[in-house]
């Protein structure tokens, strides 16, 4: 077990290596570059010496090559360089987001959760039924909706017209977090709701469902001890796919919400071009996947013991 | 809690498996109908969709024009028509490519584990890990815009999703006492696989590509910015929510429209999704 | 089946409790505190390291702009509302010759650090500015800096007629290099309003300077608000959270068009332009580029798409500068026009399909713009419809990765950008910097003998009116090629509460908070 975690780990480092290479390559595919994108926004030109000397200055006019091995070799010595853009070290303005997007994810996660959870099975229970399309008609609607309509509508009715959240989020609190977490459950409760309700359906058809009605067993117990729980596995596998992608922040939501988060953060660096925020950026990513996908895989083996784990000797 | 034990009997199942039936053949009915219109959008909006006309720009829905005009001038009704057109086409393409590959992709590695999993998990933890915004910026700039090329971003990263799901619901399928039955009745890997794991796994993977209709319908409206998917004067549903954005408050048809026909499409293939998941239930059948 | 019931509308019950219990939780705090202090809330879109204001340090990057604009520094000479210069700092100049200038500063100005500004403090901050900063560096050209008294004497390397302009720019903020610089990027100069903190992207609170030498100022405290979201800047300015709003999108101005607010607005030089590709073979054609540009509805796109938040263009340079405006003519729209200049050229529709053709090739034009400028894109759909009616077949391609589209010749023919042409008021920096050979963003390697000439006579020269004269010639060289199509000039606008007076729009987009700011009575 301990072997299997520690391997799952070292996988880390390969994918890393691929990762951000990767990443690198492709910035430089993408064409332009921090000085020119800077340029854009101020809608200033300014002349070619500058604008060589300021390439210069960020190592920009080094091969695509060099450049890498300089940043990996900075990286292995624990520096991930400075923003090209605000020109604050990397690491700490990266760690400086993280907070804010760690709570919104729990808050998110949860509500969702809150809401999905019971609304999915009720709809399963009720198959068919008027229940059971009311809910449905609601997810299709939480899943036609672009969230930054839901971020707004929110935003009007509890900001402007029943004024009960501020419209800027000032620090991190119970009221700034309120109105972004509710934009992205209300998503993902529309997807979960969904999946639960498959799940459960799945599991109330099969023969040991009815044949624990059979001999008596009441439906209650039926559903709490045995449906639920194997329900989970399908739910787990899109929840933690969920976490991976909200820990990478997600930048409507953040700018829409003033939420100071990782989501805003990476999409300014990878439109300004900014690469070293980009491969800090990329590596969180490629963290919050191996570990949250060996969360996973560990607890599937919870709740199913008929799961083995890779590698394990039956 | 007496009255629980409704077991289900042969007869009320035969009830059910009709009431499938009929349900099945209404919303592929009503599948067809929207499938009508996609195709037809050209020859059935009352306007052209792309004539300007701007001294009637940002009208409100009146009986000239049924969704209003857009800050062009142009009917909203005519441009729902045809964006659900590019919209519907465009997404259906990119949700069967994901499904299909993720799932085959997951079931394999879920059933045959071992290297072929490890290898294939780890390019799909890449996959998800990427910033797909880096990646379809790399794809917009090599092979250029057009929507062809954001159906192809967006399928390179969507796709580990399905084979996560793919996968593991593969391997609570794979060591239940049926499988390991026809194992030993003989039966060769890919008749197991078809006949009996990708039947007991469809579940959760149809409902995913269901609703991700509605998903990749606004990821692809996204990709335009970049300047991959539609170009103007190509109507395209997200395109159009999000253009219209800020006039949320001051012209609010120009972005409830769309966001109707987008709405009302992607009831229809969920609705036909649930329905068609019923009918190939291999538990609703085998009672039949 | 009663018990089932019971728990699901327990656990609802449940879920809604939690919810409500959270949103009175919230509505209780109410973090507001009267303190009887004046205070006033800014939220501005563009404060913020993408924009290259990451502080308000002068000396970095474009970090002048934030320094000017809320109230911090104040630069030795500054625009008049018709764009003229003004002694601010500076009391008088004197153009002792071509290379020398002698500049005399107002006495009794001081630092917020309590320093006196005086012109040793003047030779300092300028030294520092011009050894760290690349583009001051090469817009001074500064030799020598001697300070006596109250008397600054500059010395530079080439005849700079333009030096006064270049010292107005935002960088050119006279600030205390004694008190330096924070580690947050806060400096020390002589404006109405003081920084006191800042987080870089987010928030910059100032207080009110108390020995302010021209005047008092309105507020106690100000805080500045970085909102990028458009939306979210409308939403702020309704809930009342923010005082005022600087660049709301178009779509919400109808929202604030009441006497609850006052909306100032002023032409900038922001110009929204389409370069033409002389390298491509459509667009050597005179008659070709001579269409396009009378095929474009300018007002149209002006009155009806931006909702009238804007000017239609001319040439280069908005109506407020002596050498902007109708100084200039060039082609209006006329679609007649237009298609009889093609039909003379040889473009004609022979196959019916509304497209013309000349020797077998369709007239089909690839307009590149990016959208990270909300006007760039409706232009271009614009101008995709308006050309079509005239027989122009325009492929639209609006990408963000324009930088690197635009120095391929063979991948577009016609580029739309927006730039501001005068950033310091004077019009050469827009000739040096698009319209010459050795341009920066000379995208479509244009090029005209007789621009090349009056470029040289222009760059010598120190006479302003001569300045302008030659500006005008020059605007219409290029007009007369039709080697750009000058659109529009974007509308500043600074929408406030009526609560406020004082907050006025200024053409050069620098003076934003000033110590005529106040509430109102």
């Amino acid at each position: 077990m301990k072997k299997y975690v520690l391997r799952r780990l070292l996988q880390l480092i390969p994918i890393l290596l691929v990762i951000t290479f990767l990443s690198f390559g492709m910035m430089r595919l993408a064409g332009s570059d921090a000085v020119l994108q800077k340029m854009e926004n101020t809608g200033m030109v300014v002349s070619q010496e500058v604008i060589d000397s300021a390439r210069a200055e960020l190592g920009l006019d080094k091969p695509f090559l060099t450049q890498y091995f300089v940043w990996l070799g900075n990286l292995l010595r624990g520096d991930m360089g400075t923003s090209y853009i605000s020109g604050q070290d990397v690491f700490s303005t990266f760690l400086s987001k993280l907070p804010a997007t760690l709570l919104l994810t729990a808050v998110s996660i949860l509500l969702t959760i809150v809401i999905s959870i019971p609304l999915g099975v009720l709809a399963a229970v009720k198959q068919n039924r008027f229940t059971d399309y009311m809910i449905r008609t609601a997810s299709f609607l939480g899943n036609s909706m672009p969230n930054f309509f839901v971020a707004l509508l929110l935003m009007y009715f509890f900001s402007i017209r029943l004024k009960i959240f501020p419209v800027i989020a000032t620090g991190i609190s119970v009221q700034s977090v309120a109105l972004p977490a509710i934009t992205l459950a209300i998503a993902m409760s529309a997807k979960y709701l969904r999946q639960v309700r498959a799940a459960v359906l799945d599991e109330l058809s099969k023969d040991y469902v009815v044949g624990a009605r059979a001999r008596g067993i009441s439906f209650y117990t039926t559903l709490t001890k045995s449906v639920l729980r194997a329900a989970l596995v399908t739910i787990l596998t899109l929840l933690t796919l969920s976490i991976g992608s909200l820990l990478g922040g997600t930048a409507i939501v953040e700018s829409i919400f003033l939420w100071d988060g990782v989501g805003k953060l990476a999409v300014d660096a990878i439109n300004m071009r900014d690469y070293p925020m980009i491969q800090a950026y990329v590596m969180w990513m490629a963290i919050i996947y191996v570990c949250v996908n060996l969360i996973t895989d560990l607890s599937y083996r919870a709740l199913d013991p008929r799961i083995r784990l890779g590698g394990e000797k039956v | 809690m007496r009255e629980d034990k409704k077991t289900p009997s042969v007869r009320k199942l035969r009830v059910r498996k009709s009431h499938i039936k009929t349900r099945l053949v209404l919303f592929l009915l009503l599948t067809a109908a929207l499938m009508l219109t996609v195709i037809f959008a050209q020859q059935i909006c009352p306007y052209d969709p792309n004539a300007q006309d701007t001294s009637i720009s940002l009208q409100p829905p009146s009986l000239e024009h049924l969704a209003g005009t857009d800050r062009f001038g142009r009917d909203m009704f005519s441009r729902i028509l045809v964006g659900l057109q590019t919209s519907v086409l465009s997404t259906l393409c990119l949700v069967v490519i994901i499904t299909v590959a993720g799932t085959a992709a997951g079931i394999l590695c879920g059933y045959y584990g071992g290297i072929l999993d490890s290898v294939v998990m780890r390019i799909s933890d890449v996959c998800l890990a990427f910033p797909g915004l880096v990646f379809a910026l790399a794809i917009a700039s090599l092979l250029g815009g057009g929507l062809h090329n954001a159906v192809f971003a967006l399928a390179v990263i969507s796709w580990p999703k399905y084979a996560r799901i793919a996968r593991s619901q593969t391997l609570s399928v794979k060591n239940t006492d049926y499988i390991s039955a026809a194992r030993l009745a003989g039966g060769n890997s890919i008749q197991i696989i078809i006949r009996h794991v990708l039947p007991n796994s469809i579940g959760p993977i149809l409902v995913t590509s269901m609703l991700d209709i509605g998903t990749m319908l606004m990821e692809l409206a996204g990709l335009s910015f970049l300047g991959l998917g539609a170009q103007p004067p190509t109507a395209e549903l997200g395109n159009m929510m999000s253009g219209g954005r800020s006039m949320l408050q001051t012209y609010p048809w120009v972005i409830i429209g769309p966001g109707i026909a987008i709405f009302a499409a992607v009831v229809i293939f969920n609705l036909l999704g649930d329905t068609f998941r019923d009918y190939l239930d291999p538990r609703n059948s085998r009672r039949n | 089946m009663r018990k089932w019931k019971k728990f699901w509308a327990l656990l609802l019950t449940a879920c809604l409790g939690t919810g409500l219990l959270a949103g009175c939780g919230a509505g209780e705090e109410s973090p507001e505190e009267d303190t009887g202090k004046k205070t006033f809330v800014l939220g501005d879109t563009t404060f913020n390291p993408e924009n290259e204001e990451p502080d308000v340090n002068p000396h970095n990057t474009y970090s002048g702009w934030a320094c000017i604009r809320y109230g911090i520094g104040e630069t030795l000479f500054r625009y008049s509302d018709t764009m003229e210069i003004q002694p601010w700092l500076a009391k008088s100049y004197e153009n002792v010759d071509e290379l020398t200038w002698k500049i005399t500063l107002q006495d009794n100005i001081k630092f917020s650090s309590g320093r006196t500004m005086d012109a040793e403090a003047v030779k300092e901050c300028l030294e520092h500015l011009v050894e760290v900063h690349d583009r001051a560096r090469g817009d001074l050209m500064i030799d020598t800096i001697t300070a006596e008294g109250q008397t600054v004497t500059i010395t530079t390397t080439e005849p700079k007629p333009t030096l006064l302009n270049y010292l107005s720019d935002p960088y050119g903020c006279i600030i205390d290099m004694e008190a330096g610089v924070t580690e947050d990027g806060i400096v020390a100069g002589t404006g109405p309003y003081i920084a006191q903190s800042l987080v870089s992207g987010q928030e910059l609170k100032l207080v009110k300077n108390p020995d302010y030498w021209n005047g008092e100022p309105g507020y106690d405290e100000i805080t500045v608000r970085t909102i990028s979201d458009g939306d979210t800047l409308t939403m702020a300015l309704q809930s009342g959270e923010i005082d005022a709003a600087y660049g709301m999108p178009y779509a919400s101005y109808p929202l604030f068009e009441n006497e609850e607010y006052t909306i100032s607005s002023c032409a900038t030089s922001r110009t929204f332009f389409a370069h033409m590709n002389f390298e491509s073979p459509v667009i050597q054609d005179p008659a070709v580029r001579r269409a396009i540009a009378m095929g474009i509805d300018k007002e149209g796109f002006v009155e009806t798409l931006l909702d009238g938040n804007g000017y239609p263009a001319a040439g280069a340079f908005p109506e407020n500068f002596s050498f902007g405006g109708g100084s200039v003519t060039t082609e209006t729209y006329d679609p007649e026009g237009a298609e009889k200049v093609l039909e003379d050229a040889g473009w004609t529709d022979s196959d019916g399909d509304g497209i013309r053709e000349k020797d077998g090739q369709d007239l089909e034009i690839r307009w590149l713009t990016y959208p990270s400028r909300q006007e760039l894109p409706l232009l271009a759909e614009a101008a995709q419809a308006t050309l079509k009616e005239i027989g122009i077949q325009v492929e639209i391609n609006s990408t963000a990765d324009h930088n690197s589209i635009r120095v391929d010749h063979d991948a577009w023919d016609v580029y739309a950008s927006a730039m501001v042409t005068a950033p310091t008021g004077d019009p050469e920096y827009f000739f040096t910097t698009h319209c010459l050979d050795d341009s920066a963003v000379n995208n479509g390697n244009y090029h005209s003998d007789r621009l090349e000439e009056l470029e040289k006579e222009l760059a010598g020269e120190f006479d302003t009116q001569r300045r302008s004269e030659l500006a005008v010639q020059m605007q219409q060289t290029i007009l007369d090629d039709n080697a750009f199509v000058f659109c529009s000039h974007l509308q500043m606008s600074m929408i406030s509460k009526s609560t406020v007076t004082g907050l006025e729009a200024h053409p050069c987009d620098f003076y934003e908070i000033t110590a005529d700011l106040a509430p109102a009575a």
